[in-house]
């Protein structure tokens, strides 16, 4: 029997064909079944064919603004582009709508049998919570932002859901490029360090990244006076911050401060200044502060000034 | 000399072998599935210690079970493909040339998919013996070609299926048998045999050093347990 | 020569410092050749410290801040003992509901309270409160001073913090860590900023009612790893601003400036051949100290002001007050100090002695302090300064809904326990919203139920007002880029912000 051929057909088995055919068919079979199983991977396949069109959301909407961001923070990291735990991608609109290993975690209008309402509500200490522990959890409100989206049919076009906590703004810190400031404070950098030598502690920017002045008199005392600001004239168009509290100013100075245009804060004081110094700063649109205690100063001169939003210190008793 | 119609051909560090990765699979597969993280580290250890036994036993098994029997070079597999399909056949001690390209190919692919997974992670709160000697980025790759070579493992498990039943429904040739007693029939048997049996002792001694060293690898990372 | 001969001492250690400076490669070469620290080589990150280097001659110069700042001190009036907020600001009507009820099983379980054992009743509000100003704010009726002010505060109840006691708990407020060796809030202002003033500290304490070493004592204004320049200095209310900063009788001010001259060369000597950047700071120390002795005693002198200032705060020359230290931080402030911190002890309310009841001490504390704190906040309203000036209230952690039993027993004054969960704290000035309330408690004023803000958080947004990125305020030590928020990420609450 060594070396005999078995080939073709022979009583009981099958024909090669036959076998193959039968293959084929529970291989399609076995395919058929995990899309079933997994109707994620059933909606991938008809999208990717083109037999289901794939679901976006209006840009201005409700989902876009306030729930996307939230996914995207704080649950794409696991489920999103890099993984996909349980096949779940939460990323998109029709990500989420598509679900995961285990079929929709998201049932439009009915939070209470959408699994991800319901894994997000659990307390932290429960295993299957999420975002899982040791990961930043959903605040409170945020939380109530999801389901309330849910309930209102997980929309991608709703634009206001009523009830809905207001949306947190977290602040910005400005970007600090020094080059870029550098070249601000170019045009006037040499009169800047040979002002601050002749007048240590007087002038300082505003800010690492500004090119803006400011400029503090007040600890001089008498010992400034109308030829210093004289001499701080070239600075004047970058000066926004000036306190003279105290200083031996006056009147005189009216024309350099005049030329101050990006002014915002201005302190005179306890200064031999009056009225003429205040009309001069009527043009400044800037100004936002204006300190008069102890001045000169009538009320009648800082009427204006109150009248357009100015907020003025010294209620203009005069000398 | 011996006239019985069945000749041992597999020893039985082969035969245990085989079904050991078919019940070690099975749990692997099962326990990721539903989360026993615990139970598919240990299983996932045991293949490791298991293949590498297999390929120590490659080398000085018997000689049914060493990878100069059964791999051949392409055209020898081509040649007995083409056997079969004609009719011609050419019958093999041990594994047939596809057949054993088909356990190089398992061999090769449980081993990437056992390493692949010392360094995997889930991204939660279990993670491979020696995640932590990579990085974040490096693990969570390693995890993702973990996840893509079980689809691997399935289709060539599902090929390796159909093959053993091609033979079993269409040649009449019954493949899982032998593994199991280590018997053939001399019908399926070529007229010459030289089937060396190394000792078990042997065996069980490269299996202790298989052990260890996949010990020593869970205690050189971390490890969950 | 002996061993322990001072000078074979002396020869020793300047061999050492020889072979120090040779294997570090330092050059001796002059004041401030080295000040440059590792600031220089720091990458340019997001997170890259900014640079601080500054002449170490003039250690407080003035620096810019990162961007335009809304604030340009701070005045933190810090009530050392923790006021209890149910009694001023947290009103809890719920709470009076269940006033003499056993406290819940939920509450205590598990807990770990400072002083309470066994099962404690529930205390209700003891003061009435009602809405105040135009905000409509609620406050009780012990502060009907700062009531007039309502509308410039910004009052947070849902501070929170994770200590329970008092030291570990001011040093957190304060050092941004509950353990010593960390550099205070002063400290990192004045680090980052200078101080417009030359001739003063720029950071002053004022203490009143309590000793200087009340509860966590001068860590709390200490500098830490930070330069010891940046150190808050205690001063004195009354009589000497700093003891012995005065010349003594016999000496004149040449006399002294000739001493001064000579210390100078021996430190400079000192810093070439061992080159201790603290040895410059010291000589600048020096200095400050001689300038101060004009402008101190000067500065605190309150004297000075009208009787009219002086009945608006309550002040009395020659005392040791809280009302006195307010109208010195607000002259202080006028003077160009950078951070002015006041300490105000006495309002650990547990109900032991007399003077901690809630219904004895409490009252005495209020007084105390209502009318000078709103004085200074009008006085610096109306002279310009609060638009650019932060003021900060508040204390370590808050008092409990429970009705203390130390020790299991029933008290005779009435008292609350320590409660970290919940407090509050108010703030006033530049960059703040004026007049509203941020963050809830519970019904019971148990736990936080809206808004929690955590001490960093707290210090982030002071220091955005001060115009940093709290990132960035940062100090090499120890393997660290040392924050004042530590390790944990902050949050800048963008809810309070003007």
């Amino acid at each position: 029997m060594t070396g005999s051929s078995i080939s073709g057909r022979h009583s009981g088995h099958l024909s090669a064909a036959a076998y193959f055919g039968c293959v084929a068919l529970l291989t399609l079979a076995g395919v058929g079944l995990a899309m079933l199983a997994r109707p994620a991977f059933g909606h991938d396949m008809l999208q990717w064919i083109g037999l289901e069109s794939v679901p976006q959301a209006q840009a201005a909407s409700f989902y876009a603004l306030r729930v996307a961001p939230l996914f995207e923070t704080r649950c794409a990291a696991c489920h999103g582009e890099k993984r996909q735990k349980s096949d779940l991608r939460l990323d998109s609109f029709a990500n989420l709508l598509r679900g995961g290993k285990h079929g929709a975690v998201i049932r439009p209008g009915d939070v209470k049998n959408s699994e991800l309402a319901a894994r997000i509500s659990l307390p932290a200490s429960d295993d299957r919570a999420m975002p899982p522990s040791g990961k930043t959890p959903l605040t409170e409100d945020e939380k109530t932002v999801i389901k309330l989206w849910i309930a209102h049919g997980a929309s991608g076009s709703l634009h206001d859901i009523a009830g809905a906590p207001k949306p947190v703004i977290e602040v910005e810190i400005p970007k600090l490029d020094p080059a870029a400031v550098e070249k601000q404070r170019a045009p006037l950098a040499v009169q800047v360090h040979r002002l601050q030598d002749q007048f240590p502690g007087v002038i300082a920017y505003e800010a690492q990244d500004s090119a803006d002045l400011e400029i503090n008199a007040s600890l001089k005392g008498g010992a400034f006076g109308d030829t210093d600001m004289q001499a701080l004239a070239p600075l004047a168009a970058r000066i926004v911050r000036a306190d003279l509290s105290g200083t031996a100013v006056t009147d005189a100075s009216a024309p350099v401060l005049a030329a101050m245009v990006k002014l915002k804060s201005l302190r005179l004081s306890g200064t031999r200044t009056g009225d003429m110094t205040v009309h001069a700063l009527e043009q400044t649109k800037a100004l936002r502060s204006l300190a008069v205690v102890d001045t000169a100063v009538t009320a009648g001169a800082l009427a204006p000034f109150r009248a357009r939003g100015v907020t003025v210190y010294g209620d203009g008793d005069g000398p | 000399m011996d006239h019985k119609p069945h000749v041992p051909v597999w020893d039985i560090p082969t035969r245990l072998f085989h079904w050991s990765v078919v019940l070690l699979l099975c749990v692997s597969w099962v326990s990721a599935d539903q989360g026993y993280m615990r139970v598919h580290l240990v299983s996932g250890l045991t293949l490791l210690s298991l293949l590498l036994f297999r390929i120590a036993w490659g080398l000085v098994g018997s000689t049914t079970a060493r990878f100069s029997n059964f791999l051949h070079p392409p055209r020898r597999v081509m040649g007995y493909l083409k056997g079969l399909a004609g009719g011609d056949r050419i019958f093999y001690a041990g594994h047939n040339p596809a057949g054993g390209l088909m356990v190089l190919a398992l061999i090769a692919v449980l081993l990437a998919q056992v390493a692949t997974g010392l360094f995997a992670n889930d991204g939660v709160r279990f993670h491979g013996p020696l995640a932590l000697l990579v990085s974040e980025d490096v693990s969570t790759r390693l995890t993702d070609i973990h996840g893509l070579i079980f689809d691997l493992i399935l289709i060539l498990v599902w090929c390796h299926v159909v093959a053993v039943g091609f033979y079993l429904l269409v040649k009449g040739e019954n493949l899982i048998r032998p593994m199991v007693t280590g018997k053939k029939h001399r019908a399926h048997l070529p007229a010459e045999l030289n089937i060396a049996f190394t000792r078990l002792y042997i065996a069980l001694l490269l299996l202790a050093v298989s052990a260890g060293v996949a010990a020593w690898i869970m205690i050189q990372g971390e490890s969950i347990l | 020569m002996s061993q322990n001969h001072p000078l074979h001492q002396t020869e020793l250690a300047q061999i050492q410092s020889q072979t120090r400076r040779h294997f570090l490669g330092w050059g001796a070469g002059g004041l401030g050749a080295f000040f440059l620290n590792s600031a220089m080589a720091a990458p340019a990150g997001e997170n890259a410290a900014l640079d601080f280097t500054r002449n170490p001659a003039t250690p407080l110069s003035v620096l810019p801040p990162q961007f335009a700042p809304k604030v340009k001190r701070v005045i933190y009036l810090h009530m050392g003992g923790a006021p209890s907020q149910l009694e001023l600001f947290d009103y809890k009507p719920t709470l009076a509901r269940f006033h003499g009820h056993d406290c819940p099983e939920s509450f205590i379980k598990g807990k770990r309270l400072a002083f309470i054992q066994g099962i404690p009743k529930l205390l209700g509000p003891m003061f009435p409160f009602h809405r105040a100003g135009k905000s409509g704010t609620w406050i009780s009726d012990r502060l009907p001073h700062l009531e007039k002010a309502i509308d410039d505060l910004c009052v947070i109840k849902s501070m929170k913090t994770d200590q329970f006691n008092h030291a570990p708990a001011q040093l957190l407020v304060h050092t941004g860590d509950a353990r010593t060796g960390h550099a205070s809030l002063g400290s990192w202002v004045t680090y980052g900023l200078g101080s417009e003033n030359q001739n003063l500290p720029g950071f002053i304490v004022l203490i009143s009612n309590g000793g200087t070493t009340a509860n966590a004592g001068k860590p709390l204004w200490g500098s830490g790893f930070l330069p010891s320049v940046y150190q808050g200095v205690a001063c004195r209310s009354a009589g000497e601003p700093v003891l012995y900063l005065d010349n003594p009788k016999s000496v004149s001010r040449t006399q002294r400036r000739q001493v001064l001259d000579a210390v100078d060369e021996i430190n400079r000597q000192t810093y070439k051949d061992f080159g201790n950047p603290e040895t410059v700071t010291r000589i600048a120390q020096y200095e400050m100290a001689f300038r101060m002795q004009l402008e101190a005693s000067d500065a605190m002198d309150i004297r000075r002001e009208p009787q009219a200032v002086l009945e608006r705060y309550g002040a009395e020359p020659g005392k040791t007050s809280y009302a006195n230290n307010c109208l010195v931080a607000r002259r202080l402030a006028e003077r160009g100090v950078r951070y002015i911190q006041l300490y105000h002890w006495g309002w650990d309310s547990h109900g032991t002695p007399v003077d901690q009841g809630l219904n004895v001490g409490l009252v005495g504390r209020c007084r105390e302090t209502d009318q000078p704190t709103a004085a200074l906040l009008a006085d610096l309203k109306a002279r310009g300064l609060l638009e650019d000036t932060l003021v900060v209230w508040g204390g370590e952690f808050g008092r409990t809904p429970m009705w203390e039993n130390r020790g299991g027993q029933e008290m005779e004054f009435i008292g609350r326990d320590h409660h970290p969960n919940c407090f509050t704290l108010w703030l006033a000035g530049g960059g703040i919203k004026r007049g509203i309330s941020y963050g809830e408690t519970d019904d019971m004023g148990y736990e936080i139920a809206r808004n929690p803000v955590e001490l960093r958080d707290l210090h982030a947004t002071m220091l955005y007002l001060l115009g940093f990125d709290y990132r960035r305020l940062n100090y090499p030590y120890q393997g660290l880029d040392q924050k004042l928020t530590g390790v944990k990420p902050a949050r800048i609450v963008s809810e309070i912000l003007a």
